[in-house]
């Protein structure tokens, strides 16, 4: 079975280093490494991404990031973001990060005119399910990364 | 969230989407192939129709899914799907909680245990200390996963958890914060 730890975003992120317990670890899920990855370029490099750009899928995700209070992956997103740059001050990006943090916080506030609120900023269905799993996927990336972190021994 | 939840074991809860869900019969390839559809495959419900929108990501969520929550040795299955109660009980996401409640019954055959979660939340006093240290681990991973430190994977390891069984129960916990979170926000339990 090989050592996929450094193959992957998951492993770079959680500091997985090749040869280590932890990486024999991880090793017994091959499936859940290869899908976890696949599952990433699905969501920040997808082919056809319906109207919802990299730089909005990255954006949210920093933003999640600093409300999960988790430094590394902070600094993941904000090099993936680059130089591109959201609108902040506009209506639309303003009710994406409405609806990223609440989603993230708080999400049994949930409602279907929040869905009624993206929609009628130019979101498209797919961009609307794009959004989501943005925000379910980055909720579950950073959970996996503690996880790691404290089997690594590290905080 | 520590009032009761609606008791699981009393018929089944519905989801009902706030979005048109993908027509199937109008369905494009990629879509029905993100789902696995088939002609001889067609049961799908309202749920997988609604993230056929956005195929790409369904269709490497639902692989990673399988290996979570079904992967063969590991964690056994019922701690599995306790984690993902646990995360569903704090997350409020109903029809998650019961469908894994559910689960965890059928496969654990332990059913005052769930009862006793669902009527006094995750801070519920267990005679298990195994599957306490499992709740409490879940509850904190859904809760403030940046606390999470090395004293959390020390203290189920102490109740016999090796590493790998560790890494199932991270994953399943985990894979609900996804889970509960497209649930409730794309539409209702009720």
């Amino acid at each position: 079975m090989t050592d996929a730890s450094l193959d992957d975003v998951m492993g770079r992120l959680a500091g997985v280093a090749a040869g280590t317990p932890l990486a024999a670890t991880r090793a017994l899920r091959p499936d859940v490494v290869r899908f976890t990855q696949t599952s990433d370029e699905a969501i920040f490099r997808p082919a056809n991404d319906g109207g919802l750009s990299h730089a909005e899928r990255v954006q949210a995700a920093l933003q999640m990031a600093l409300l999960l209070g988790d430094d590394v992956l902070a600094t993941h997103y904000r090099s993936m973001l680059g130089s591109a740059a959201v609108d902040a001050g506009s209506e639309r990006a303003k009710r994406i990060a409405a609806h990223v943090e609440r989603v993230t916080l708080d999400p049994g506030a949930s409602q279907k005119a929040h869905l009624g609120a993206l929609s009628e900023t130019g979101l498209s269905p797919q961009a609307i399910v794009a959004l989501s799993q943005v925000i379910a996927y980055v909720n579950f990336q950073a959970r996996v990364r503690a996880g790691l972190r404290a089997l690594g021994g590290r905080s | 969230m520590s009032k009761p939840m609606r008791d699981f074991t009393k018929g089944e809860l519905e989801w009902t989407p706030w979005i048109t869900p993908v027509d199937l019969d109008s369905a494009s390839a990629e879509q029905r192939d993100a789902l696995k559809i088939t002609p001889s495959n067609r049961a799908v419900g309202a749920y997988a129709l609604v993230l056929a929108h956005d195929p790409e990501s369904v269709r490497e969520r639902s692989p990673l899914y399988n290996a979570v929550m079904f992967g063969p040795r590991g964690l056994p299955r019922a701690d599995r799907e306790l984690g993902a109660v646990v995360a569903s009980r704090i997350n409020g996401c109903a029809y998650c909680a019961s469908v894994h409640a559910k689960r965890f019954v059928e496969l654990a055959k332990e059913p005052d245990l769930m009862q006793r979660l669902y009527a006094d939340g995750v801070g519920a006093k267990l005679d298990d200390a195994r599957r306490a240290a499992i709740v409490a681990y879940a509850a904190k991973l859904t809760e403030t996963p940046s606390a999470i430190g090395p004293a959390d994977a020390d203290a189920l390891r102490a109740h016999g958890l090796s590493d790998g069984d560790i890494l199932d129960l991270t994953h399943a916990v985990a894979m609900f914060a996804w889970a509960n979170r497209l649930m409730q926000s794309l539409g209702a339990s009720s």
